[in-house]
């Protein structure tokens, strides 16, 4: 019994049904249980004059447009409020709408040029799903190949580039100048692996343009493009990628030199794994109050990526079985126990709210959307009202209200809860559920991954990554950190079973198709470099009639719900110290900000594309106190 | 919201604790105080430029691209490694060490004519027509800390552009309105171009240079970039541009006359499956009528490319992009002509060709047999061929002496 919240239960044969004689099952004014509640009311924190509001419009080093406003007690020496808030909206939802299904795949890819080429992979699942289509074994590993790449780029970019000045010397000795003291004095662990003697080094290498990580992070990510670039043509924004199949020319040059690329992963994986352990470490040590810095309950999703080629058929029907033999295991973690790994759960699971978000809810909207409302998806399970496959997108700009509309980024719950989503999440699931294809290179134990990577100019190094107690900023870094080293052995394994079906010939990368005329209803689950990624399709006589997005960050950086639940990023901000050892007037809200980072925020593609009814409202709001 | 509460905005520019530029200080400030690196006068009078990238319907693609890019490399601009170019200073959501208010001071600053050296925009994504957009804002980027009033990024645009030393459209969002401003479009997006008109011009008498591409190629922007600001320091010519403000030595040619597949084209072999490769036209490949350099360049580091590796050409780098090429996988309507045409010509040359390869593929020792293990090689030509070739060869050499 997976959900909590939702009027589903479960018969003995396991098919999910709605609870009998539940009037209005759907109903938004049930209470919640393990909502993300915040215990301190606006009112006392009006009045408190040691709370200061701490407004940061645009957070930067993160992928977009995001603000956040929250407010700091210097008394207690915390964060005690947030809004997290996206600021951009591109009005896609009419430019999908009506046209050929295949362009969703070059025109969702643009949702996001940071996540270079997940939207388009998962844009060709949910059509192949609609088109009734399996691809070819070798179009499936192309895929997982260009789609390893992408990670092994994006994971070293927000490390290096993104979240690693936060822990730089030039930082940290203007925020806690004592800690830099101490860091010199500290031998790195790992010396032997990464370089650097002391933590002290560390710190420096991440100091923004100048430091070696910092610059070697740059260099690597234009090497793992080059390897996305041999699978996909084009990064961001594949040019290779079509319904049951890639588009690919493979030949052995390709796999050479995707191969020679790997390698020096390889021995970049090692020593910033061994890096972000010692930095983390030292941290901790040095203040545990530090593991309080972004900390929020062990509630995760994941919609796992990287097919198994054998398994992987395409259909909503399967889709719990392929999904839990793909690489990185689908699934829930709620309280830091793992619910349910099965994506038609995962999937009836989600709703998304758009209470606080700058657009009109689509159940009161004066105006029915182009499709009928699904009571239930194609395998028969129930579904909401607020399920993405029967929301429409209807814009609605307004001026910002902290009680009313504040973001662009809707709010999606699983079960009515918050969860969140990551790098580490994929870890995470995969540990837990211990149900990934069998191979030499990692292993889930239940309480972590071993990971195994192989000799280059690094000796052979094995890695455990142990299941953390608690989910926190350092940890999803540190997470981030093991996931590159897992994902370049998810490469190895995919490259040397492409060599397989290569040697028995089997090369053909895709499977024809025609464009059915009837109505289809699909959905393509796969991950983005911060986790759960869905693409929600309607289509009718050969058109597209409605497009739905979920990314990642549009879960994590959600306002609140219509329970009252924190999003991801509020909820994490709520609660981080103020550890700064400087004085209030110096303060510089770095904890904040890290708490921040650590999610790896990508707002392009939070406020994405969606096809909706070409409604679009306007008001004039006559006050003008909006941030009341 | 009680501004008496707001934290207070006195960047200073220098850390009270280290006494050395605050990373965390705006960078129109801590920039004063960090050590220019020292220049021969001879490689131009300016040390330094800001360079403002701000978003507006944008999917930061181009920032990617940017960072991929090593002709300069983006880290070495900003650094002032290339003498001759002047240090840039970024600012940047993306990169930029401080956030908030301090990140948005340097707006002001620029506005306010407060910087200690020239600034340029690049703006990438398209412009949103935010008198459309109610009270509330399509993007908005900063707050007014004296009222705070929610900013648009195209307010900072609007007061920045006739200041700023050049405006670069970077991606075919900025240049054309790309995809956000495809059919559908809500929120009235369209490029710099259409938003600043045809008389804008830079404080330095520029209009709005266009570097497009979906996303471009880095190396595209930062080529450009570099060609400009040579041109301001007085070293080098204004690089060319064409009528609608593209790099000139970078567009000018289809993509299809530098493709690696252009050849099969020439020869009338066409793929008929994703995955064959052979040119790609009959798949919906828009390759020869699209001006784009990716073929030459790739995407990244001279890697990968879009027909290369077995993409088609969906003419991302155009102002008709996309509405005009959409659907992109059905064939267009100009091929039945255009390839049927090569198919004819082409026959008669691969056929032609194929002679003279085999050949060319024996050595003048091998006249009776091939010593390769491999294979029996039944390549050489025989008989008539074999005369044949021997006249070919004569009249090759005519007026020629090996010995």
């Amino acid at each position: 019994m997976c959900f909590r919240n939702l009027p589903v239960r479960f018969d003995d044969s396991g098919r999910a049904q709605l609870i009998e004689g539940a009037r209005d099952p759907y109903a938004l004014d049930r209470p919640v249980e393990g909502g993300a509640y915040t215990k301190i009311s606006p009112e006392e924190l009006d009045d408190d004059p040691r709370v200061r509001d701490w407004n940061i419009d645009p957070v930067t080093r993160v992928a977009g447009a995001l603000a956040v406003h929250t407010k700091l007690d210097f008394e207690r020496r915390m964060a005690v409020e947030a809004h997290s808030m996206a600021m951009l909206f591109r009005g896609y939802e009419l430019i999908l709408q009506g046209r050929d299904p295949r362009d969703a795949i070059d025109i969702s890819s643009r949702a996001c040029g940071v996540c270079g080429g997940v939207h388009s992979t998962v844009s060709s699942l949910a059509i192949e799903q609609a088109f009734g289509i399996k691809p070819p074994p070798m179009g499936v590993l192309v895929r997982n190949l260009g789609e390893a790449a992408e990670m092994l780029y994006d994971h070293p970019l927000h490390l290096g580039l993104l979240a690693g000045p936060d822990y730089s010397t030039a930082l940290v000795e203007i925020t806690n100048p004592e800690l830099v003291d101490r860091a010199r004095q500290t031998l790195a662990a790992g010396a032997d692996v990464h370089g650097y003697k002391t933590i002290g080094d560390i710190m420096d290498a991440m100091n923004p343009l100048t430091g070696a990580y910092y610059l070697e992070a740059l260099t690597i990510t234009r090497l793992c493009r080059e390897m996305c670039s041999l699978m996909y043509g084009k990064y961001p924004h594949p040019s290779t990628l079509v319904p049951g199949g890639v588009m690919t020319t493979i030949s052995t040059s390709t796999f050479n030199e995707f191969y020679t690329r790997l390698v020096k992963m390889f021995d970049y994986a090692k020593k910033i794994v061994a890096l972000w352990d010692d930095l983390v470490d030292f941290f901790l040590e040095a203040d545990p109050d530090y593991a309080l810095v972004g900390d929020r309950p062990i509630n995760l999703i994941q919609t796992g990526i990287w097919d198994d080629p054998e398994a992987y058929d395409a259909t909503y029907e399967n889709a719990n079985e392929w999904g839990e033999r793909r690489y990185s295991t689908p699934g829930v973690v709620i309280d830091g126990e793992l619910v349910t790994t099965r994506l038609h759960d995962i999937n009836i699971g989600m709703e998304e709210f758009v209470e606080h978000s700058f657009y009109e809810d689509w159940g009161s909207a004066p105006k029915d959307p182009p499709f009928r409302r699904l009571e239930t998806d194609p395998a028969g399970n129930p579904l909401s009202p607020y399920h993405m496959w029967n929301k429409a997108t209807i814009p609605k700009p307004t001026g910002k209200n902290f009680k009313e509309k504040y973001s662009w980024s809707t709010a999606p719950r699983w079960d009515r809860m918050t969860v969140e989503t990551g790098a580490y999440g994929r870890l995470w699931t995969t540990a837990l559920a211990r149900k990934h294809p069998a191979n030499d290179f990692y292993e889930a134990t239940g309480d972590g991954m071993r990971i195994l990577l192989p000799e280059a100019t690094l000796p052979e190094t094995e890695l455990f990554w142990r299941v953390p107690d608690r989910l926190n900023a350092l940890e999803r870094n540190r997470g981030r950190a093991y996931a590159v080293a897992w994902t370049c052995t998810v490469a190895l394994v995919n490259l040397l079973t492409a060599f397989e079906y290569w040697r028995r010939g089997e090369t053909k990368v895709h499977t024809n198709y025609t464009i059915p005329k009837d109505e289809r209803v699909s959905v393509g689950f796969w991950e983005a470099g911060r986790g759960f990624l869905t693409h929600h399709l309607r289509m009718d006589g050969g058109r597209l009639t409605n497009y739905q997005i979920v990314t990642p960050s549009t879960i994590n950086a959600a306002p609140r719900d219509p329970f009252g639940g924190l999003g991801a990023y509020e909820e994490a901000i709520v609660g981080t110290p103020i550890l700064e050892s400087v004085s209030e007037a110096d303060t510089k809200g770095i904890d904040v900000l890290r708490a921040i980072r650590s999610f790896d925020p990508c707002m392009p593609c939070t406020t994405h594309i969606d096809t909706g009814r070409g409604v679009i409202t306007r008001e004039l709001n006559s006050c003008a106190c909006t941030l009341e | 919201m009680s501004i008496t509460k707001e934290r207070e905005l006195a960047p200073p520019g220098v850390s009270p604790v280290t006494g050395k530029a605050d990373p965390l200080a705006p960078i129109g400030l801590r920039s004063r105080y960090e050590p220019n690196k020292r220049r021969f006068d001879k490689l131009g009078p300016l040390e330094k430029i800001y360079l403002f990238w701000i978003v507006g319907a944008s999917c930061d693609g181009c920032t990617i691209a940017l960072t991929g890019a090593t002709n300069p490399g983006v880290e070495d601009l900003m650094a002032g490694n290339v003498p001759g170019l002047p240090k840039v200073e970024v600012i940047h959501t993306v990169v930029s060490v401080e956030s908030g208010p301090e990140w948005v001071h340097n707006l002001f600053m620029a506005d306010r004519g407060e910087l200690d050296a020239p600034f340029v925009i690049v703006w990438e994504g398209s412009v949103m027509d935010e008198t459309i957009s109610g009270d509330g804002y399509w993007m908005g980027l900063g707050e007014d800390p004296e009222t705070g009033r929610q900013i648009t990024s195209l307010e900072w645009l609007t007061r920045l552009a006739p200041k700023a030393a050049a405006t670069f459209a970077i991606g075919t969002c900025a240049a054309w309105g790309g995809i956000p401003a495809a059919d559908g479009n809500v929120t009235g997006a369209m490029g710099v171009m259409d938003y600043l008109g045809k008389d804008y011009r830079s404080a330095f008498g520029l209009p709005v240079i266009n570097v497009p591409g979906c996303s471009p190629i880095g190396d595209n922007f930062v080529e450009t970039a570099a060609a400009v600001l040579l041109f301001l320091q007085g070293l080098a010519p204004l690089p060319e541009f064409d009528e609608l403000g593209r790099p000139a030595w970078l567009f000018d040619e289809t993509v299809h006359r530098h493709c690696p597949r252009a050849g099969y084209y020439e020869e009338g072999v066409f793929a008929e499956e994703y995955g064959d490769k052979e040119c790609l036209v009959e798949l919906g490949c828009w390759g020869p009528v699209v001006q784009c350099n990716i073929a030459e360049r790739g995407i990244v580091n001279g890697m990968g490319g879009c027909m290369q590796m077995g993409g088609i050409c969906i003419g991302c780098t155009m102002p008709g992009f996309p509405d005009k090429f959409s659907p992109f996988y059905a064939t267009s309507p100009g091929h039945l002509l255009s390839s049927t045409t090569s198919r004819i010509t082409g026959s008669f040359i691969r056929r032609l060709r194929r002679l003279t390869v085999a050949d060319k593929n024996t050595s003048t020792r091998w006249d009776e047999d091939v010593p390769s293990g491999w294979a029996r090689f039944r390549g050489a030509p025989r008989g008539a061929m074999k005369v044949a070739h021997r006249f070919y060869h004569a009249w090759q050499r005519r007026g020629q002496s090996y010995n």
